[in-house]
């Protein structure tokens, strides 16, 4: 049913996107709960440049990236001659792509969601003995849980559907870097329309998979709250 | 929330190897799709050797080579793109060919009513599409053209540019342009298509294909191999068969 | 024990000057729903933490502002009922009663056996918090900081919500606490009469502004519109 070659091009995308998803994980909660929680100085200016990614054109983010991380931007420079070690162009340029395009998805919906869970909840936590990591992975995160669930879901389906910065640091080299949504734009430039919509139909599933399939991992019935 | 931490960790070590190094990559003009096709599926069932092709417009290309994309060899439109890699010294010395040249023609829709029966009267389209006229070798191509005829400043504001010059042959066969410029070998792979001029090669621009390997290949005597192949009898053949001009019987 | 606490901060809408130390047992702080009560709490147990404040329980200094001082919560060793108990809806009951203790073996008379036998909640240790009635709960919140060992309680209206029944039943056990575990609390209420049952000493807040009593009678006595409201003379 599917032809290796799409087989290749799926899988290319699914698992770069869950790398990417993997890798935003951590920073993405950390940063979530501290925007939540916290006030301190600079705060506003850190969300704001959280929120570029999504204002700004994708593409023009995706310049940005090149120039950093092109053989010859600041950190692909230092990486290529020093380490013999490519971004740009590769499947890392990819990952990247997609993390800093899905991370203010992440960021913001965990935030809400923590926002949601009762500050007191923690204080009394911490009046317990509770260290702050403790609060967080005891209290926090298990009463975020949906939300949380939810916007890596929603930066994974980001993630997977990401076209105009990858395809400025990433370019669509066949079995590297062709993504889903840079292959179906690809064929469609070359003209070749049946195959574009092949590929289209395959990007409806994964996403209605990935949509359903996330539904089902966290049950309906376990609110948030006290 | 563990299975879903869980899920995504299989889904990356799904990732059995990303890249083949076995592999020969090459970066081709778009308007090779087609007899590349081919020609690289007969070097397979020949040698074993397997050709994995990149097409898009050459101009698309020579940006990713010069950002350092791993191509091994790199088939150009036009000679200006391979020049740009030269002077950034990224070919391999000593491995530069000029190997085809083609024709450039006019294309309507089967059905369509326009008739041209000389130059002048390409002035007369509503919309015509175009590969990028400033930086894709087919658009360069016929926009020179074009101004050889001194038509060029009328029909520049009807131009349909388009990242490719199979994207343009596209644009007409959708119907979302009058008329459109391509090479006669795009013209062949489209079957609603007619051709309404052909550029007579003494008017037209020169139209030169180079191919070279580039410096930065892993694998030179592969692409040598393949190189080879290229001007084997049996691609010549399949050149021609598209409508491909080889040096030596043109110009 | 010795609780030393002395507040002078203002909040958008609200200031709260307290200058009040105590000495033993069970302290009341009583006045009305808003007149900085639990503000107060959240300054001894540190959640809250204005420009000026001092605290010194037992001789540790927990907040100095003027000497740059500041014991993290999560070190005062300060157990907190909170008007709405804060049980963690997602643990059980057990979960909730070990969080600020990882055994439940702290020793007579801080073992967990001990603790949910004299407020009759052993047979609930295995339930989910979602599935007890109101008195349950707030056995099991007292528990709770029981068995963390606190050096110092503060209870927010711990029988605010329950009808007169519960609150008979409940008093006993919070005599019990007082008696057998001694350890010093401040008592938030509006109720005078439990202030009466409880406590040894009261310290009154009316609008922000706190001043001791010695005995608790002295409430009546009290020219507050707080009193006057109680006595059903407004």
């Amino acid at each position: 049913m599917i032809r290796p070659d799409e087989w290749q091009v799926l899988r290319l995308t699914v698992v770069l996107a869950a790398l990417s998803n993997l890798l935003i994980l951590a920073p993405g909660l950390a940063l979530a709960w501290v925007l939540a929680r916290g006030d301190w100085r600079g705060k506003s200016v850190v969300e704001t440049i959280v929120t570029l990614p999504l204002a700004m054109p994708p593409v023009a983010t995706g310049l940005i990236l090149l120039k950093l991380l092109g053989r010859r931007g600041m950190i692909g420079k230092f990486l290529h001659e020093i380490v013999h070690f490519d971004i740009a162009f590769t499947w890392r340029a990819v990952v990247i792509a997609m993390a800093v395009m899905s991370f203010p998805l992440l960021v913001r919906t965990c935030r809400t969601a923590f926002a949601q869970v009762d500050p007191r909840l923690e204080q009394i936590a911490r009046t317990l003995g509770a260290s702050d990591p403790r609060v967080f992975f005891t209290i926090t995160l298990p009463l975020a849980r949906r939300g949380v669930v939810a916007g890596s879901l929603l930066a994974f389906a980001r993630a997977l559907g990401e076209f105009g910065a990858t395809i400025m640091v990433a370019g669509n080299i066949p079995g590297r870097t062709s993504t889903l949504p840079l292959a179906i734009y690809h064929l469609v430039q070359l003209g070749q329309d049946a195959q574009a919509y092949r590929m289209m139909l395959i990007s409806i599933l994964i996403t209605f998979a990935a949509v359903w399939f996330g539904e089902k991992l966290v049950p309906r019935g376990k609110e948030a709250g006290p | 929330m563990k299975r879903y931490g869980l899920g995504l960790i299989f889904m990356c070590l799904v990732a059995v190897p990303l890249t083949n190094a076995a592999e020969l990559t090459v970066f081709a003009a778009a308007s090779l799709m087609d007899v590349l096709h081919e020609i690289g599926a007969r070097w397979e069932q020949a040698s074993g050797n397997k050709a994995v092709f990149n097409f898009a417009s050459s101009s698309t290309l020579e940006r990713q080579v010069s950002a350092g994309a791993p191509a091994d060899v790199f088939l150009s439109a036009d000679e200006a793109k391979m020049d740009q890699l030269a002077k950034q010294d990224l070919i391999l010395p000593g491995t530069r060919e000029t190997i085809l040249s083609n024709t450039l023609v006019v294309v309507v829709r089967k059905k369509s009513l326009l008739s041209l029966t000389k130059a002048a009267d390409i002035a007369q389209v509503s919309s015509l599409a175009l590969a990028e006229p400033e930086t894709v070798p087919a658009g360069i191509y016929a926009r020179e053209y074009l101004e050889k005829i001194g038509f060029w400043d009328a029909l520049k504001s009807k131009v349909i540019p388009t990242e490719n010059v199979r994207a343009a042959l596209a644009a007409v066969e959708a119907g979302n342009a009058d008329a459109g410029i391509v090479y006669k070998t795009d013209e062949e792979t489209s079957k609603d298509l007619k051709i309404a001029w052909e550029v007579p090669a003494s008017e037209g621009p020169k139209i030169s294909y180079a191919v070279a390997i580039m410096r930065a290949t892993s694998q030179p005597e592969l692409a040598r191999k393949f190189l080879a192949w290229l001007s084997s009898p049996g691609a010549k053949e399949s050149f021609r068969k598209y409508g491909f001009l080889l040096p030596g019987g043109h110009d | 024990m010795s609780l030393v606490v002395k507040v002078d901060a203002a909040w958008p809408g609200f200031r709260l000057r307290i200058d009040f130390a105590a000495e033993h047992g069970m302290t009341g702080v009583f006045g009305r729903s808003g007149a900085g009560k639990t503000s107060l709490l959240d300054v001894v147990a540190g959640i809250r933490k204005p420009l000026q404040a001092f605290v010194k329980l037992n001789g540790y200094v927990l907040t100095d502002t003027a000497g740059g001082i500041f014991v993290p919560v999560r070190r005062r060793r300060i157990g907190y009922v909170s008007q709405n108990l804060s049980l963690f809806p997602h643990l059980s009951v057990r979960r909730n009663l070990l969080y600020g203790s990882s055994d439940g073996e702290g020793g007579e008379p801080f073992s967990l056996a001990h603790v949910t036998k004299l407020l009759e909640i052993a047979p609930l240790i295995e339930r989910e918090i979602t599935h007890l009635s109101g008195g349950e709960l707030q056995r099991v919140a007292l528990a709770r900081v029981l068995l963390s060992r606190p050096r110092l309680l503060l209870l927010d209206e711990p029988l605010a919500n329950l009808d007169a029944g519960l609150k008979a039943k409940i008093i006993p056990f919070l005599r019990g606490i007082r008696d057998e575990f001694g350890i010093p609390t401040l008592y938030v209420s509006h109720d005078p009469m439990e202030m009466v049952a409880l406590c040894q000493n009261v310290l009154v807040i009316e609008r922000g502004e706190g001043w001791q009593l010695r005995t608790p009678e002295e409430m009546f006595e009290q020219r507050t519109e707080t009193v006057y409201r109680l006595r059903g003379d407004l």
